[in-house]
């Protein structure tokens, strides 16, 4: 299985509609399905609160559903536990590989074999110091049945004698192709030479546990998890409060806020910020005109907040009529003013796609010519199509996701776009977010919007493959093109950089021109507020460690 | 008596069972999938299985039933699909305490304006203050709770700048004044009329007349008399809103922002995460049940005449 | 407490008195009716689709051309006001008949009338379906119901070979329909078969037993006129609910699907599932406020009726 990207959802419910508060910033780009909490004019409120007393960063987020490095589904959960726990690499805010508690490693020449070499004096927080055990153990327990993780096999699948593990319901516990060499050094053995495994370990899932403390408390070692990330979680109420304290005995440089104070109870964000109540937030389409305005004192604090690397899309099954059809689809896909969208709806929030990879994401080539809007090629498409007679064409019906958030606002503009320019007419069926998901993962679904994909980690194969490949499970509107099919195969095994990119351009304009998916933002460019003090806050577009680097000042 | 309270005692667990019983089949046999739901994209039929497999989702609808009714009898209510590790009780008790004080609250309210202005109307009753006050309370009672939460924001907020927006901080912090104000308010309204209609009937009685007629004074009718009897609906009312004292309002606690049961009552639908609904679902039964249990009882103490069925 | 005299709808001439001597009653009746027809007439009196979007004029404030303004997509917020009228009107019909009329009505006959094991189905049915958290009920019924329903229609078309059942909405208001039903029956069931039990021993009821009247005849000639008062009342009530918990389901998108309109689609669509309507309502206030006022009005103009009703069927209080 070679999916490792993680899906994305405008409409994810658990983070949007329940806590209207969170417009956590990791999120503040997703707003824009999201319409967000919104007090115009709210300031002055009461000045209890201002700048911290303290060095202590605030933002407002929302319940992680867990703290287990190994059970994490979320990104809720990922971005507080990457700053609890790490693991041997990690992302820089560059979006490269480096070494976190590995301090390096070797790659055997059939590329199947890395070896690592832990830093000396590692610790995790509680002071015990960290082995190449420990890690073997992690992998080991991640894998366990017993633990219960969803995902083991996505990002550790790879290693000899995993998958044995998890299929074993608890019968096997070792991994055989994870050996401690000594105390600092650990070898993994991976089935075929493949060069995203060392992108899959910088997932929480890889990441190390302490054999001994996990062992001695049992279960509730995660009510005060210890492990060798930037912080420390010093307090967590449901529901209330979390607060994360600096962990003194980081291995890199520490943390210069003494710790980060997270509101879970809610509340609207934007109020809150005016309030000097939390220190971030996320603008909402609502407030951006207001925010904008250079004469509102807000203004000074606006960032913009680079966009996550994400394309959002209708999906066509191409298996079902009418869109067996490339005409059909082609006809559709240009039939759609993005443009128009973009800067009405979205108040030019939004980035419009006519391509796959976003821009500025490694692999992104200004060269893939996408299907542009124009009204008179799609009633040309249409009239080629065969399904161009109306009394021919089946029934349409286009799923959304519709609880949880707004049904996206552009889904009845497109099937407006569609019928006017076309005369083309869909069903929209709002289907509840359980729902959707099966029917999508079953491929059951004719056409849908609502949902997009999010890159994990730096790698074009996140998009083309995992999107494109005809086995890949997450294509779900069952794309088939033998020649796509071969170039991803080659782009597999290609060691070398620039060429592998030029096989997944060449397999994205394939794509592009079969009109696989209809692209349509290559999400929001976002904006938040950061108070003065708050300095050196980097926005990332995945999910790294990124409080240890602020300073309140 | 004593032998209809018996029957109703006898009778709640079987009704908490059939309960359970039907969201339950709701849950197994209707579309969507907590383990689909927590794949999200890494999603294959064969892990799929295997964490249902673990997860005991794929044994018979019938013993899925029973084991989660056999740890339930044992206080066991399990842990959430979707926060790890976490027992159902862990997850749900501050929130069903934060419900229950907003709740409160708001009651509070709706008694405090609602009986005196309910008493106010009936003693004026044939005079246009009557009308004018049942009015006022159905304007307000047929305020859509839409409207009233940004108008209040907008009001108390941000023109007048006197309470926080949102957010939860305690019965004894600001932010509790406007949620609470948006449920009392309608509730309310509840009450004036509730109290009118029911003083009104009983001034109307022959007993109340007599006392009229035997000379006593008006004031010792209205409130020895009349006020304590007009008080019976009340009890019932009162019974069904303690009930609901656990059970978030759910738009309330939306628009404000308040981290009570309502938001992850929906949460858990959504997620099909059926530990939780399952202990919501039996929670909020039980309080309903035992509610108007207690009803019933005080009913039969407060007013003998009234007999069970 | 509701006393069932015959007298009082002996006349219907004496009843329609009685009503228009309530003002307000009157006013309110004329306004909800308007309401009411202006549903029923929606194709006609809607300057616009509901779906119909027009990006060049979006969130614009009343004119000529847009009597209430656009919304966000440039929709005209007066017709889609007027179509989620119509969706309001025909839930609420749907709702009275099944729930209120036919179940409660029948069943409350039937339980008061027969008694013994029949009365104890019915009754338990109901104590057990009334004491689930109901908006809670509510949404796990629609989330489970509506893929299951969907699915069943359209196999019908596909099978008839037939299209529109499903485009013209229908599921949504079954699925409304059936999601509300636990909830409007067993409170007018109740109250028929209370009604049941106080005439069922009256003398008139007795002496037709006796004269062997068949049990239809005496339902209908006796028993029936005798509960129609108050099933009124208790009816009139429930519409107000009914229309809240359509607005409700809609606001959290389980109820009218997108494109068609329903006041509750129209609050969500403008406040965002959850979110706070704050600025809407001091940057956009016609796109909250023209939903807002006409369930308003409703809500007010049913409990207004239901008032004045009860006091001309309760003989105690004139």
């Amino acid at each position: 299985m070679i999916s490792k990207l993680k899906f994305y959802i405008f409409t994810l419910i658990i983070l949007f509609i329940f806590s209207c508060s969170s417009d956590e910033v990791t999120e503040v780009n997703t707003s824009m399905s999201k319409s967000s909490n919104v007090a115009p004019g709210l300031m002055q409120g009461e000045k209890d609160y201002s700048k911290p007393a303290e060095n202590i960063f605030r933002i407002n987020f929302s319940d992680p559903p867990t703290f287990d490095p190994h059970l994490v589904t979320d990104t809720t959960s990922a971005s507080i536990i990457v700053e609890i726990f790490s693991g041997l690499v990690t992302l820089n805010k560059k979006l490269e590989i480096v070494p976190d508690l590995a301090e390096s490693w070797n790659v055997s020449d059939d590329g199947k074999t890395y070896t690592f070499t832990l830093r000396d004096g590692i610790k995790f927080s509680n002071g015990d110091e960290v082995t190449a055990e420990d890690f073997k153990w992690s992998i080991e327990r991640a894998a366990n049945p017993d633990t219960g993780s969803y995902n083991a096999d996505v990002y550790l699948g790879d290693i000899i004698g995993i998958k044995e593990v998890i299929e074993s319901s608890g019968a096997v516990k070792e991994v055989s192709g994870v050996t401690v060499i000594d105390k600092k050094t650990l070898e993994i053995k991976i089935d075929a030479p493949k060069t995203y495994f060392l992108a899959k370990l910088t997932y929480p899932t890889a990441f190390v546990l302490s054999k001994k403390y996990v062992e001695s408390q049992g279960e509730d070692w995660i009510d005060s998890p210890v492990g060798t990330g930037p912080f420390i979680l010093q307090e967590y109420q449901i529901g209330q409060i979390l607060k994360l304290k600096r962990n003194d005995l980081y291995w890199s440089e520490k943390s210069k806020v003494d710790g980060v104070v997270m509101n879970l109870a809610g509340g609207v964000s934007m109020a809150m910020y005016e309030n000097d109540e939390i220190d971030i937030t996320g603008v909402g389409l609502a407030d951006l005109e207001r925010v904008k305005d250079p004469n509102d004192p807000l203004s000074k604090d606006l960032v913009d907040v680079p966009p996550q690397f994400t394309i959002s899309y209708i999906g066509f099954n191409v298996n079902t009529p009418p869109f067996d059809d490339l005409n059909f689809r082609k006809a559709l896909t240009h039939a759609v003013d993005k443009e128009l969208i973009a800067e009405k709806i979205y108040s030019g929030l939004t980035k419009l796609a006519n391509t796959i990879i976003p821009p500025g994401f490694p692999g992104y080539s200004p060269s893939v010519q996408g299907l542009k809007f124009d009204a008179e090629l799609a009633k040309r498409y249409l009239a080629e199509s065969k399904y161009s007679d109306p009394s021919s064409r089946p029934r349409i019906i286009m799923t959304i996701p519709g609880t949880g958030g707004s049904p996206g606002l552009d889904t009845e503009v497109i099937s407006d776009m569609w019928k006017e320019t076309l005369g083309v007419e869909v069903e929209i069926q709002q289907v509840e977010w359980a729902t959707y998901l099966q029917d999508m993962n079953r491929k059951r679904l004719q056409v849908w919007a609502g949902s997009g994909w999010q890159a994990d980690y730096p790698d074009p194969q996140d998009f083309i493959d995992v999107l494109f490949h005809s086995e890949s499970d997450v294509n779900h509107g069952n794309y088939i093109n033998p020649a796509v099919d071969k170039l991803i195969l080659e782009a597999r095994t290609e060691i070398d950089e620039n060429r592998r990119f030029l096989l997944y351009n060449e397999a994205e304009q394939k794509v592009v021109d079969d009109a696989a998916i209809l692209p349509l933002w290559f999400d929001t460019d976002g904006y938040a507020l950061v108070k003065p003090w708050v300095k050196g806050y980097e926005f990332t577009s995945i999910i790294v460690p990124k409080y240890k680097d602020l300073y309140i000042e | 008596m004593l032998n209809y309270i018996l029957r109703r005692i006898f009778w709640m667990p079987i009704l908490l069972l059939l309960v359970s019983l039907i969201v339950f089949f709701l849950g197994v046999y209707g579309p969507g999938d907590p383990v689909e739901v927590q794949l999200g994209n890494n999603f294959d039929e064969q892990s799929a299985n295997r964490i249902r497999e673990k997860m005991g989702l794929n044994d018979p609808f019938f013993i899925q039933w029973a084991n989660y009714i056999g740890n339930a009898l044992t206080g066991d209510f399990r842990e959430s699909y979707v926060f790890k590790n976490r027992s159902v009780s862990e997850l749900l008790l501050p929130k069903l305490i934060v419900s229950a004080k907003l709740n409160l609250i708001s009651f509070g309210i709706a008694l405090a304006v609602g009986i005196p202005l309910g008493f106010y109307a009936a003693i004026n009753y044939g005079n246009p203050k009557d009308p004018l006050v049942v009015i006022f309370a159905l304007i307000f009672y047929a305020m859509p709770v839409f409207f009233t939460a940004p108008f209040l924001i907008l009001i108390f907020a941000l023109q007048l700048d006197l309470v926080p927006v949102s957010g939860w901080g305690g019965i004894f912090d600001k932010r509790i004044i406007l949620p609470a104000l948006t449920i009392g308010i309608p509730g309310a309204a509840v009450f004036v009329r509730l109290i009118r209609s029911s003083m009104i009937e009983v001034l109307d009685t022959d007993y109340i007349k007599l006392a009229r007629a035997k000379g006593v004074s008006e004031n010792m009718v209205l409130w020895k008399h009349a006020f304590r009897n007009a008080l019976l609906p009340v009890v019932t009312i009162m019974g069904f809103s303690l009930a609901g004292l656990f059970g978030g309002s759910l738009i309330v606690e939306l628009l404000f922002g308040i981290p009570g049961i309502g938001r992850i009552s929906l949460d858990s639908v959504y997620s099909r995460d059926y530990p939780v609904i399952m202990a919501i679902v039996l929670i909020g039964s039980s309080a309903l049940v035992i509610a108007n249990l207690i009803i019933d009882f005080v009913y039969t103490l407060i007013d003998p005449r009234i007999g069970m069925e | 407490m509701m006393n069932n005299n015959p007298k009082n709808l002996s006349s219907t001439k004496l009843f329609l008195l009685n009503f228009s001597r309530k003002k307000l009653g009157v006013i309110c009746l004329i306004l909800v009716s308007a309401i009411y027809l202006i549903g029923i007439f929606a194709p006609l009196l809607a300057p616009y689709d509901y779906s119909e979007t027009n990006l060049l004029k979006t969130q614009s404030g009343p004119d000529l051309e847009n009597l209430l303004g656009t919304d966000r997509l440039g929709r005209d917020i007066l017709s889609r006001v007027i179509w989620g009228i119509q969706t309001t009107v025909i839930v609420t019909i749907t709702g009275l008949l099944t729930g209120s009329l036919f179940l409660g009505l029948f069943l409350g006959l039937l339980a008061g009338y027969y008694r013994g094991i029949f009365d104890f189905v019915v009754m338990r049915t109901g104590e057990l379906v009334s004491s689930f958290p109901d908006i809670l009920l509510i949404i796990l019924l629609a989330a489970t119901l509506r893929p299951r329903i969907t699915n069943i229609f359209y196999s019908i078309e596909d099978n008839l070979n037939i299209s529109g059942l499903v485009s013209s909405g229908i599921i949504d208001y079954l699925v409304i329909g059936i999601a509300l039903l636990p909830l409007s029956w067993f409170g007018t069931m109740r109250l028929i078969r209370a009604q049941v039990f106080s005439i069922r021993n009256v003398d008139y009821v007795q002496s037709a037993r006796t004269s062997g009247a068949s049990t239809f005849r005496i339902v209908t000639r006796h028993v029936l006129p005798n509960v129609i008062a108050p099933l009124i009342v208790t009816a009139t009530f429930g519409l107000g609910a009914v229309a809240l918990s359509e607005v409700i389901l809609s606001f959290f998108g389980l109820g009218v699907q997108p494109p068609r309109p329903s006041l509750g689609a129209m609050l969500a669509d403008v406040s965002g599932r959850g979110g706070s309507s704050v600025s809407v309502l001091t940057s956009h206030p016609e796109q909250l406020l023209s939903p807002i006022i006409i369930i308003w009005i409703m809500i007010f103009c049913w409990n207004i009726i239901g008032d004045a009703l009860t006091d001309i069927l309760n003989p105690r209080k004139n």
